[in-house]
This record gives C-alpha cells, structure tokens and sequence, in this order.
C-alpha cells in the first residue's frame, strides 16, 4: 500500500467534488491547448501553404509582399530568364493578379484573374478536368465559385474581357476561351471567383498596361538548405524587387497578426493560473479536512514522504484525467474558434489558425501535468508539516 | 483610396539640407508624420516621387507633416502615405482626368438612398454607395476579431463558473461540521441556506469590485501598450458603463447561483451525515 | 540488561491556550517493563493523553526525557522518531482513525507497506491478524461499512502490524457500547497474555481493571 494507491483511493471518496474539479481542470486544459495551438498554428498554416508546391522564395515589387497591392515588376520575362539559368534555382515562374470580367448571358460579371506560366506555378491544385499547359493561349481554368457564376464547365467555352470602361461599359479586349479545368486555387477565400490563363494572355487582359509585367515571380531553389545564401544573392542582383523567403514571409505575416500571438500568450498563461488555483484549493480543502487522518498516520509511523506522495498523487491523477478530457474538448473548441477567424474577408480558405499537431498536443499536456504536480507542492507541504498532537487534540474535543 | 493612388516608399530622398527656392512646377506634398520620421523628413525638403522605384521622375517638396486619421483596417499593415494635390498625382501617374471615386456630401435633409437611386441612375456606368455601406464593408475584419472575443468571453464565462462552482462546493462542505451542528440544535434548513447565500452574495460583490478594478486596470495598460506598439491613437480596449454593467450583474448571478447549489445540497444532507456517523 | 520498552523521566509539557499557558504534565516519572499492562487513569484534563502522546513520540516535552527501547527520543531526527513509531509502537486511538478509502486488509497492511514489507508477506500477516481480532470474514469490506466495535478491532490489527514493542491505545473504548467495548477488552487481555506490552489511558473502569498497574493521574501529576 503506498501512498499513491490511497492518494488515488481518496479523489473517488468526493465523486461530485472530484467530477467538478476534473471538468475545471478540463476547461482550462482545453483553453490552454486551443492557445497553444493559435500561438502556432498561424506560422505553421501559412508556411505550410508557401511550400505547398515547393517554391521556396517569392519576387515581388520592391516594398510590397505578395499581392498586397497593384504594383507590378517590369522586365519580368529578363529577370525570370536569368533566375532559370541560376544553377542554383530549379525553377521560377512568374504570376501576373488582376481583374477581368467573364460575360454572362445577361450581365459582366467581376473575376480576379491569374495569369500563370504552367510549368512553374505554385497557385492552384487542379481537381477537375485538365491543367493549362505552356503555351496554351486558348484555355482558362477555373475555380468553382468561378465555374458557377459562369455557369460552365469543363469543356465549355467562356468569354473573358478586360479593360472595361465602366461608363459606357465596353471592354478594350476580350477572348473567347475553352475552359480546360477546374481548380482550387491555395490563397483565394472561400468563394472567390477567380480564372486562370497563361501569363501573356492575362497581361493583355490586364486593366492597366501589363506587357511584360507581373505580381509577382516564384522561385524554386534546388537545395532547401541553399535558400537563404540564394536570398540574399538575389536581392544584390535584383535590386529593383522585393525577394523574400518564405521564412521572410512567415516573418512578415507573423507581424501583422502578432495581436493573435500575444492573445494566445496571455490567454494560455491565464488558462495555467485558472488550473492550478483549483487545483491547489481542491487539494488544500481535501488536505484540511483529513488533518485528522494524516496525524494519526503520522502518529502510527506513516512518513512525511509517504503523505506528500499521497497529496502529489491525487493533484496529478486529476490533471492526468482532466488533461486528457481537455484535449478532446481543445480539439472541438479549435474548430469552432477556427471557423471564425477563417473567415476574415480575403483570408485564404486554406489557411487555419488552429493547426492541431502531435508535438502541440503533448507540449500542452505536459505543461499542464507540471504544473498541476506543482500546484500541489502547497498542499502536499501543508500535509506533511500537520502537527500530530496538536491535531489528534483538536480531533478528540 | 485605391491602390493604385497609395505612394508605399516609392520615393527616395533627393536632397536634405537647406530649404530651396520653390520652382513653380514642383508640387507640394504633405507626408504623414511617421513616414516623416523614418525618413528624417522636415518641410521644405525635397524628394522625387515616381509610380515605380525604377522611374522616380518628379520632384516635390514637403510642404506640410500630417498626423494620420487613426484608422484600424491600417494597423497591421506596414504602409506610409503621403498626399498630393489630385491633378498632381493624376499626372504622376500618367493618367490625367481620371479617379477611383467621388465623395460626395449631401444638403442635410437629404435621404441617402433617394441620392443613391438618382445617381445610378443619371450617372451611366456607375454606382453609388452609401458611407455606412462602405464603412460596414470595410469593418468586416473588426467584426470577425469581436466575433472571436465573444467566443473567448464564453468559454471563459463557462469556465469560470465551473470553477466558482467549484470551488463554492468546496468552501461549503468545509463548513458541514458546523452546519451539522446548527441542525442538531434545532437551526432551521432555511436559516442556513440563506446565510450560505448572504455570504457568496457579499463575496460575490467584493469579486465584482475587484474584477472591475482589475479590467480597468488590464483595459488601460492594453491600450497603453497597443498604442506604443502600432504607434496609433486608436482605443483597443473600451470598458464601458453597459459592460462593466453586464460583468458585475453576470458575475453576481454566478456566485449567487453557485453559492445557492453549494447551500441546497449542504442543508439538504441528513445532519448525521454531515457529523460523519451517518 | 535489556532496557525497559518505555522509561519516562520527569516529564513536562507545557502549551499557550488562549493566551495562557496550560500545564498539561508536571514532572512525571513512568518507567513500563515487558509484558505490563499499565492503564493510566483519571479525570479529564489530568494529562493522560498528553501523557501517552509524549511516550509515543507523537509529541515532544517542554522538559525531561522519554527512552523506547533505551533509545532517548529527544536525540532522533523526525524520520527516525517516525520510523521508530512504525516499527516499535502501536497505536490505538479512540476514534479508531482508519482510512475510509481502504478496506480492512488494506488498512491492516498500510504500516507494513510503509515499512517495506513485500506484499505477499503483508497479506498473509494482514489476514492473520484479523483472525486473530474476530475479523477474518470482513477483510475485504471498507472501513466504511464495517461498525464501530469492527472498527476498533481492525485499528487494534493494524497496530500489531509491523509487531511493536509496546501498543498505546488512547480511550479505545470511548466510543464504543458495554458490549463491543468488552470486545476489546478481551482482545487486550489476549493480548497481553501473548505477551505484548500494553499502556492504556482509558476512563473504563473494566479496562483499568483488566490492567496490572494502574497509574492514577490528576492535574498533570501522577498521584500514586
């Protein structure tokens, strides 16, 4: 009999106390992991949407992250020549983002196109039909907000104009063109209707004069470890551009959404205070009112050590359980508050602020065990230092 | 202001120094005071202005420093503005003659969406919109961030009350000796409950007192330090009457409530029971 | 020469109450052989308790000394005064003080466990003993369920668990009936037959009785 077995004989002695306690402790883990998971999750979405497809680095006009305003890098077609004989680039492509319109049977209708070179993008995963391939001045692609208010399908034939005066509501430019497939597009939001041709097609589309100009260009390095020395080469070769590694781009995203971080900082820090205040009541009340029991074991022999185990033992059974019930409820809490956040307007709909992974999960567990073991450091003390006369005293009056 | 007629650090400094003979053909601009800062800009200074960084062509001088207008939609975005006269910009940017946008002010009396309707209608190819539809439109970000602080208020408030619950068992069956007592000497079941009650009532109250304190306290250094970080006039955290209103009355119906269950199920055990012989 | 289970040497203790100091013991003398059954009597805050309290180690005295086994406790460490109640006394207290949690086994086994017995040994010795109190049929029922004379018997098994020199019980009848408390009277009497060293302070006039010395104790003093 030691005194972790009667440690965890004693929180089913109070079930209602104990039942509360847990779903206390609960909560708090549940917060505790849903804050973890935000002071993470932003960096680890976004990083993991850059890299989706393996490009590394990112051109953009000089001051401005990518798409962030109309600004556009002139001489491109040059500047990504030169990228793609760098022995140290596997691939750059760049990527031109604009209005266009797409004429329905009775109205024009307001896209946001792309203008992409095939063989090296990084913007969309194609779930229907076919990819656009290099060269192919005749076909679109497009998402399924897009395909809907076109009200076309793989296959059809759509009509996308540019260059649209609004007053007298005449396009400069227009082309009839075969839709070829349907795709997700990785940084729209949800419901963008957004069209995809190749890069000259899309410049003459343009609203402004966009020959030989685009948004910005992406680069593939051949060795992940070779980035950042192939950063910095760039920025000395290309002066006139904003060239930023994804590491750069986490960096600048984090800024702007530091307020998150530092909510989930200070939220998580309260969720931690909220356990081991009840914690280390739950145990001190438990504690006080077997005084009488603890001094007769010390009485009959029962070392000091014996009772702080007892005491350690119930405070880390409960945020053993607790923790476990407050990760599945974390888990379901993540996904309510992530539903929010997501839908920031213009956010994309790939991106998460909850990104629950193994490594989270344990980092907030064992967080919370150590200090649920701490909290009841306290009480455990208390215990140990009753006085055994002075209590049986108090006992027999 | 669309983007095509925001200036980001497209400019480099020409010159510094002495304040030059104004030529008739330079424009004037105003630079708003952070931009002024990180460039050591003064009035009078000279700069070159271009709608590209490979193609700075004009040259204009500081005529004025401006404080911007504290704006939420600009805070996490890293940008500088300056102003120019319309037609000196519209020159800059080689598109004379053209704008994104009229604002227009109505006579007072005049219903906006009458205004809306004549100038959609009068006005081929374009439409009208009223401030306060723009203004809700541009506030969607806001009302997705007080979506999620009212998610986090009631989990908080949820968690929370487990724990005064919780807690109030505790403190309550603590006192079951003493309650054991009362009743072995004939002290009615609703004398006390209701002094169990009285006493998470008035810790209710002295909670509330502190807790509003503290929120005060939490509220002013939050916008202390947001302001000094985003470097803006904004108010981050706003506690008001209706709030501080609502937080007290919800923390007091918690306590009570708590207070109250802890109570019935104390008065509602068998007295031997509470004594431990039962 | 063996040293005597218990040699006391004029004993004080003194503690503030109030405000005012309470002399509970005022120099007493109490030497306890092998084999006595000693039952310390006398009226209510004659300082029996606090008598027994400074044998066992449980409390310390203001002044004088207390030998077990001819080892002064005044010279022991906490842990070792702790150990030295765990392996050399037994206690049996008034309000039997078992673990409700446990069940009469395992409260039989709780001191053994503490002193490193292996469990297979601790169970064989936790079922005897509950033989021996009358007890053997209950070992599996918590200490919740069993009634108060029960109770006292498994507080008695539970004292001669780790095989004391001396057992010290404090009022063990004092919340039982005529009945049970004659149980542990003739459990006592067994007992000390066995040869186990008894000192009980008690207001049963039986039990003082049963005993083959009695100490009578007033005003902190032992009159006799």
């Amino acid at each position: 009999m030691t005194g972790v077995i009667w440690g965890l004989k004693n929180l089913a002695r109070q079930p209602l106390r104990t039942g509360l306690s847990l779903i206390g402790i609960a909560v708090a883990a549940a917060m505790l992991l849903d804050m973890v998971m935000l002071s993470g999750g932003i960096d680890q979405s976004f990083s993991d949407l850059l890299l989706r497809r393996g490009f590394q680095m990112r051109l953009t006009p000089k001051g401005t992250l990518p798409f962030d305003t109309e600004a556009t890098i002139g001489g491109v077609s040059e500047i990504v020549a030169a990228l793609r004989r760098d022995p140290a680039v596997a691939a750059a492509g760049a990527v031109l983002g604009t209005s266009v319109y797409g004429r329905t049977p009775d109205s024009l209708v307001t896209l946001f196109g792309y203008g992409i070179e095939p063989e090296a993008q990084s913007l969309y995963e194609v779930t229907g039909g076919q990819d656009l391939t290099s060269g192919d001045s005749s076909g679109v692609v497009l998402s399924e907000a897009a395909a809907r208010l076109l009200g076309a399908s793989v296959g059809d034939t759509v009509t996308l104009v540019g260059r649209l005066d609004p007053q007298v509501v005449t396009a400069a430019v227009g082309r009839r063109l075969v839709v070829r497939g349907l795709v997700r597009w990785l940084y729209d939001y949800r419901g963008q209707p957004s069209v995809g041709t190749v890069l000259p097609l899309m410049q003459s589309l343009s609203r402004q004069a966009a020959a030989d100009r685009a948004s910005l260009i992406l680069v593939k390095a051949r060795d992940d470890r070779a980035v950042p020395q192939l950063a910095d080469r760039l920025r000395q070769r290309f002066p006139q551009v904003e060239v930023n590694s994804v590491a750069d781009l986490v960096a600048h995203f984090r800024e702007r959404l530091v307020y998150f971080r530092q909510l989930s900082y200070i939220l998580g820090s309260m969720s931690l205070i909220v356990a081991v205040l009840l914690i280390a009541t739950l145990l001190t009340i438990t504690v006080n009112e077997r005084l009488g029991e603890i001094a007769t074991l010390r009485a009959i022999g029962v070392s000091r050590a014996t009772v702080v185990a007892q005491v350690l033992a119930e405070g880390t059974t409960l945020t053993l359980i607790g923790a476990v019930l407050g990760i599945a409820l974390g888990l379901v809490t993540a996904r309510y508050l992530d539903a929010i956040l997501t839908s920031f307007p213009g956010l994309p709909a790939a991106f998460s602020f909850f990104v629950p992974r193994a490594d989270t999960l344990a980092f907030a567990a064992l967080v919370l065990l150590v200090t649920g073991a701490l909290a009841g450091l306290y009480p455990a003390w208390l215990a140990s230092r009753a006085p055994i006369a002075a209590t049986l005293r108090a006992e027999a009056t | 202001m669309s983007s095509s007629l925001r200036i980001t650090l497209l400019f480099a400094i020409a010159a510094a120094g002495p304040i030059e003979m104004l030529v008739a053909q330079r424009p004037g601009i105003a630079v708003d005071r952070r931009l002024a800062e990180h460039l050591s800009l003064r009035v009078g200074d000279t700069v070159r202005l271009g709608a590209a960084p490979d193609s700075l062509r004009i040259l204009a001088v500081v005529t004025a420093v401006y404080e911007p207008r504290p704006d939420p939609a600009q805070l996490t975005k890293d940008e500088r503005y300056v102003r120019l006269h319309l037609p000196d910009l519209a020159a800059l940017l080689g598109a004379p003659d053209r704008v994104d946008r009229f604002g227009i002010g109505l006579v007072p009396g005049t219903p906006v969406s009458r205004a809306v309707t004549e100038l959609e209608r009068n006005a081929f190819g374009y439409r009208a919109y009223p401030s306060a539809a723009i203004a809700s439109g541009s506030s969607q970000t806001f009302l997705v961030v007080s979506r999620f602080h009212r998610a986090i208020a009631v989990i908080t408030i949820v968690a929370s009350a487990v724990f005064l619950l919780c807690i109030m068992l505790l403190k309550v069956e603590e006192r079951r000796m003493d309650a054991a007592v009362m009743r072995f000497v004939g002290v009615r079941r609703r004398t006390i409950f209701g002094a169990l009650l009285l006493e998470a009532a008035v810790v209710a109250v002295m909670g509330s007192v502190v807790g509003t304190g503290l929120a005060l306290v939490a509220g002013a250094a939050t916008n202390a330090y947001y302001r000094h970080f985003f470097d803006t006039a904004l108010t981050f955290s706003l506690i008001t009457p209706g709030i501080v209103l609502f937080s007290v009355a919800l923390s007091l119906l918690l306590g009570v409530a708590a207070g109250a269950v802890a109570a019935w199920r104390l008065v509602h055990t068998r007295p031997m029971v509470l004594w431990g012989r039962g | 020469m063996t040293p005597p289970p218990l040699l006391a040497r004029e004993l004080r203790k003194d503690y503030p109450m109030n405000g005012v100091t309470v002399h509970a013991l005022r120099g007493v003398s109490l030497r306890v052989d092998r084999g006595d059954y000693v039952a310390i009597v006398g009226p209510s805050g004659s300082g029996k308790s606090t008598l027994l309290q400074l044998l066992g180690g449980i409390d310390t005295p203001s002044s004088g000394s207390v030998e077990v086994l001819g080892t002064p406790l005044d010279t022991l460490g906490d842990s070792e005064l702790t150990r030295l109640r765990l392996t050399r006394l037994g206690f049996i207290f008034q309000r039997f003080h078992l673990l409700p949690v446990l069940t009469a086994r395992e409260n039989v086994e709780l001191p053994m466990a503490e002193a490193g017995v292996r469990r297979a040994e601790r169970q064989g010795r936790a079922r005897e003993l509950l033989e021996f109190v009358g007890l053997g049929h209950r070992a599996e029922h918590r200490a919740t369920q069993l009634s108060g004379g029960e109770m006292q018997r498994v507080a008695v098994a539970r004292a001669l668990a780790n095989r004391p020199a001396v057992v010290l019980a404090d009022e063990p009848t004092g919340e039982l009936d005529a009945g049970t408390g004659q149980e542990i009277l003739d459990l006592f009497r067994r007992l000390n037959a066995g040869g186990t060293t008894l000192v009980v302070v008690t207001h049963d006039d039986r039990l003082a009785a049963e005993a083959g010395r009695v100490v009578h104790m007033l005003d902190g003093a032992i009159r006799d």
